[in-house]
């Protein structure tokens, strides 16, 4: 049975469905997969399958002549590369499941920030002492679209 | 640039932003609103307080992911910027937004009930090389001829390629 992958941006205007297998998984750390997220690291993953966008489109960023990045214009997320007509990869962490999908490659690890590779030796921060914790304590408030396909967005008709 | 703060911006250079200094929170947080906001495995930040941080060129988009925060991009190419709190003292800049990622030195995690399993052993992960190895000088010929990507430190002039489908 062919394994379905599905995701999309954070408030739930893209969503996009592929069939499995993935064919390619990686983690890159060029400075442009970087700049393009905001990121210190960009996991994307390939599928032989094309990509079928279930609710809306990306967004596209021609951010050279070869390649264009996707992304939602409503809420920001970084959603695709594309390396000329191939496939788009997708960002794996706005899969539904991400924890489904095991990069095996790593590209430019020349420019690792240096924080890569070391993340087991941070300190774990206790719940409930910066803003940022606020936000997951109001996560049943939340506008994020729920992490499965939804018959229709936003949830009740808008906020 | 050490003794004038922090610059950085999107990739496309529409957005761009002044640090005097930032605050010694550097981190990186896996829960799964930072994963989805960002299409990544965590997200990386470092708070600015709102009178230490200058928009210099241009204003990120926002989307409120709850009554909480919001978080802000570039609407011309979508880079992820930041995560604000709503009513808090800072806004916590994306920290590969930054013109030297490199320069801020990560201090702790958080949400690490989201980690992904990837990042338990990421030095085992093969290592596939660079895009200048792998395609081909003529392919990264035409990379850099063409890269629409803004440098990493401010510009006088600037005019971003359009996003928007092609």
């Amino acid at each position: 049975m062919t394994e379905v992958f599905t995701g999309g941006c954070q408030c739930g205007a893209v969503r996009f469905r592929v069939d499995g297998p993935v064919r390619h998984a990686s983690i890159c750390n060029c400075r442009m997969c970087q700049k393009a997220l905001g990121n210190i690291v960009a996991p994307f993953a390939e599928f032989d399958a094309p990509v079928q966008w279930t609710r809306g489109r990306p967004t596209l960023f021609r951010s050279s002549a070869k390649v264009q990045r996707g992304f939602c214009n409503l809420c920001g997320t970084p959603l695709s590369y594309q390396w000329g007509d191939h496939n788009p990869a997708l960002t794996i962490g706005s899969f539904d499941h991400p924890n489904a999908i095991m990069p095996t490659g790593e590209l430019a690890r020349d420019n690792r920030h240096p924080v890569i590779g070391h993340a087991d030796e941070l300190s774990e921060e206790p719940l409930g002492s910066t803003d940022e914790e606020r936000d997951i304590l109001a996560i049943l408030h939340s506008y994020q679209h729920p992490d499965q396909d939804t018959d229709t967005w936003p949830p009740g008709g808008g906020q | 640039m050490n003794d004038n703060g922090y610059t950085g911006g999107c990739q496309c250079g529409a957005i761009r932003f002044h640090a005097t200094e930032l605050r010694d929170n550097p981190h990186l947080c896996y829960c799964r609103m930072c994963q989805k906001a960002t299409g990544n495995l965590f997200a990386a930040l470092v708070g600015v307080r709102h009178e230490h941080l200058t928009w210099t060129r241009g204003t990120p988009a926002e989307f409120d992911s709850s009554d909480a925060a919001a978080r802000g991009f570039c609407s011309a190419c979508g880079t992820s910027l930041y995560y604000r709190s709503l009513g808090g003292p800072h806004v916590s800049i994306s920290i590969g937004a930054f013109d030297e990622p490199q320069r801020i030195v990560i201090l702790y995690q958080m949400g690490l009930e989201g980690k992904h399993p990837s990042l338990m052993d990421l030095d085992a992960v093969e290592e596939v090389g660079t895009t200048e190895q792998n395609d081909g000088a003529e392919a990264l010929a035409k990379i850099r001829a063409s890269n629409h990507q803004h440098p990493d430190h401010d510009t006088e002039d600037w005019h971003p390629r359009q996003g928007g489908p092609k």
